[in-house]
């Protein structure tokens, strides 16, 4: 990786102070990580309070980047990372999410929105909703290497070699990985295909 | 399932099914292609299943997302000093370096163990050159065969 790489340049510029950068990182990368944190745990709001904590380690570590390795494989390891701690913290208190555990650190960010919901026709768009949550359903099902391993692929277009740096595994096992969640994704969506 | 035989070009209905996952991501080379699209057109049964397993990935294509809330990254910038956000720097650590760490935790063990089975050998030895030196033992003949039990290692 080199610094002709935009990501690795921003971050280049984030380790120096440079606040801007940082922002410019955000918007260039939020979109990506707040689906990824929302399709696996299903909830937008939380999803946008694990997505500004993952930012804000990424601000936090950049002293320690090493641009070694593609941006994108750093910052969705931190996203897995950051989603199986709030697995484990959810399995500690199982009651709890993080709604109830602080108010929206700006009232203003209230409201996150739905993709592209211009003007259609709503019994079409009713269809296409519930499918989308079946969708969802399912893929929020699979265990989670696999999930995970579904989400980089299908939605955010990664390799099989960066799928499988993020997951700490081989080709072949992220190969596999794919394969059962296809095959799984295939019996729970029958019906809808 | 069958053997299909096509045109100088051999393809099992299994080898057919495997390559399913890198036909969907775009990744087979084009004489693999070209087999994989000849059984395709060949086969009625495979087509079933491959219509059915490209459909999976064409409904998942139906999530498109959410979009971020308006203000988002200004809300991040404004979080980055909030102290709840811990930093798990140990999260992060590739497996290597966790390699690293276990095998510096063994080799001071074993070091440890072996330093220590050293010490106590020479402490040993030295008890053992202290006593063969100790005239009065011999002259009041208290240890007969002193060879015999350092053999033993009784001292």
């Amino acid at each position: 990786m080199t610094s002709s790489d935009p990501d690795v340049a921003l971050m280049l510029r984030v380790r120096h102070g440079d606040n801007d950068a940082f922002r410019e990182l955000i918007e260039r990368h939020q979109r990506a990580v707040i689906n990824t944190i929302h399709r696996a745990i299903g909830d937008a709001w939380e999803a946008e309070d694990l997505a500004q904590r993952v930012f804000v380690q990424v601000h936090r570590s950049a002293k320690r980047y090493k641009a070694t390795a593609k941006f994108t494989t750093w910052l969705f390891t931190i996203t897995r990372n950051t989603i199986l701690n709030e697995y484990r913290r959810r399995s500690r208190h199982p009651s709890e999410s993080l709604d109830a555990l602080q108010e929206p650190s700006d009232p203003e960010g209230a409201g996150w929105q739905a993709a592209d919901t211009s003007a259609r026709d709503p019994a079409q768009e009713a269809v296409e909703r519930e499918l989308q949550e079946k969708v969802m359903e399912a893929v929020r099902e699979l265990p989670e290497a696999q999930r995970t391993a579904i989400i980089l692929c299908r939605y955010e277009g990664l390799s099989y070699e960066e799928i499988g740096k993020v997951l700490g595994c081989t080709v072949s096992a992220t190969k596999s990985l794919l394969h059962r969640a296809r095959l799984t994704l295939k019996e729970k969506l029958r019906g809808y295909y | 399932m069958v053997f299909n035989q096509m045109k100088g070009k051999d393809m099992s209905c299994q080898a057919f099914t495997e390559q399913f996952d890198e036909r969907l991501d775009g990744r087979l080379v084009e004489s693999s292609q070209a087999a994989f699209d000849a059984h395709l057109a060949s086969c009625a049964d495979c087509r079933r299943e491959w219509d059915a397993y490209a459909a999976v990935w064409q409904v998942l294509a139906s999530d498109k997302g959410i979009e971020p809330s308006f203000g988002f990254a200004e809300r991040t910038l404004r979080r980055l000093n909030d102290p709840q956000i811990a930093v798990h720097r140990w999260v992060w650590w590739p497996a290597w370096r966790w390699a690293a760490l276990a095998a510096t935790v063994m080799a001071l063990g074993v070091g440890g163990w072996i330093g220590h089975e050293r010490m106590t050998e020479r402490r040993r030895a030295e008890a053992y050159a202290r006593i063969q030196h100790a005239d009065y033992l011999e002259d009041f003949d208290v240890i007969a065969n002193l060879d015999q039990l350092k053999g033993d290692k009784q001292l």
